[in-house]
């Protein structure tokens, strides 16, 4: 199945990191531009593809994790220490035919992603 | 394997380690090292692995963190070790943006020659240091997709305390990345 998908993990408490904002943008004329704001839900996926497969076109594509306000929000307030803020990753959809599944995984303090399926 | 950057000046470190060991008071005997982090400098730090600052002292004890500075580590995982020429962008962010602060070159083993930032120069704040990862596997040969799957990777951190070292480390390859605060 063609598309964008994501999941987010909040590994320093050991869930899906639920609730998190993503924004997803595409990269044109040099400039990434906002297609949609979406939040992960409770299994810390989204309720629709960031990507349909119908929608699927190669290109270069950002998701904006706001990491920092998800543990903000979580916790009421930030660690005094937290290191990782809003991270965003951008990948190439080089192949439309293709999925592309584009998981985060983090803590405060650290963070992975990575092409998975 | 060999330091890509500054160690302590000489002769300053023996005696701290011993001020330390000892458990005298900082303030008296350790100058600059007074203003120790509270956090991350120590084996307190939960969220620093010990294996990466034992390989990185060569298994001896860790170097006190007075130094404000900033240092990177990139590693090559698809490869197994970092080539030199890794070309990096180091940005802070400042009124609404990513404004660029130097462009360098990693040397082989993925360190820099020289901390990316020293003293005075390191502010609290959001950073982003950017990897060009496609020109980099491109240059060493890696048969990949093209364009890449990852080809910029923007690495995002927050300096909370520009009294202390930040060590970022990164593992990268053409299909994913990883980074932590290290030591």
């Amino acid at each position: 199945m063609a598309g964008i998908s994501t999941h987010v993990l909040d590994i320093a408490n050991g869930r899906p990191g639920a609730g998190m904002r993503i924004d997803f943008s595409i990269l044109e004329d040099g400039a990434y531009r906002l297609l949609k704001t979406v939040r992960s839900n409770a299994e810390g996926r989204t309720d629709e593809p960031i990507l349909k497969p119908e929608e699927a076109k190669a290109g270069r594509y950002e998701l904006l994790f706001h990491v920092d306000a998800y543990y903000e929000e979580l916790h009421g307030t930030l660690p005094d220490a937290a290191f990782i803020d809003q991270v965003p990753v951008r990948f190439t959809v080089f192949d439309a035919t293709q999925h592309f599944h584009v998981p985060m995984i983090c803590t405060p303090w650290n963070c992975t992603t990575y092409r998975g399926s | 394997m060999t330091h890509g950057y500054t160690p302590a000046p000489k002769g300053e470190e023996p005696s701290r380690r011993r001020a330390l060991g000892a458990g005298l008071g900082a303030g008296l005997v350790l100058g600059t090292a007074a203003v120790a982090p509270l956090v991350g400098a120590g084996p307190s730090s939960a969220a620093t692995p010990e294996a990466d600052r034992t390989k990185a002292q060569g298994g001896a004890a860790p170097a006190p963190a007075a130094e404000p500075k900033l240092t990177m580590h990139a590693i090559d995982t698809y490869r197994g070790a970092t080539e030199a020429g890794l070309r990096c962008d180091l940005s802070y962010f400042e009124d609404g943006r990513y404004r660029l602060l130097d462009s360098f070159e990693a040397v082989a083993g993925g360190r820099t020659k020289d901390p990316l930032l020293r003293g005075d120069e390191l502010k609290s704040g959001r950073y982003e240091i950017t990897l060009h990862v496609a020109e980099y596997f491109a240059a060493i040969g890696a048969r990949l997709p093209q364009p890449g799957f990852l080809e910029e990777v923007p690495i995002r951190f927050t300096v909370a305390d520009a009294r202390q070292h930040y060590h970022v480390a990164i593992l990268f390859s053409p299909w994913n990345y990883s980074y932590y605060r290290g030591s």
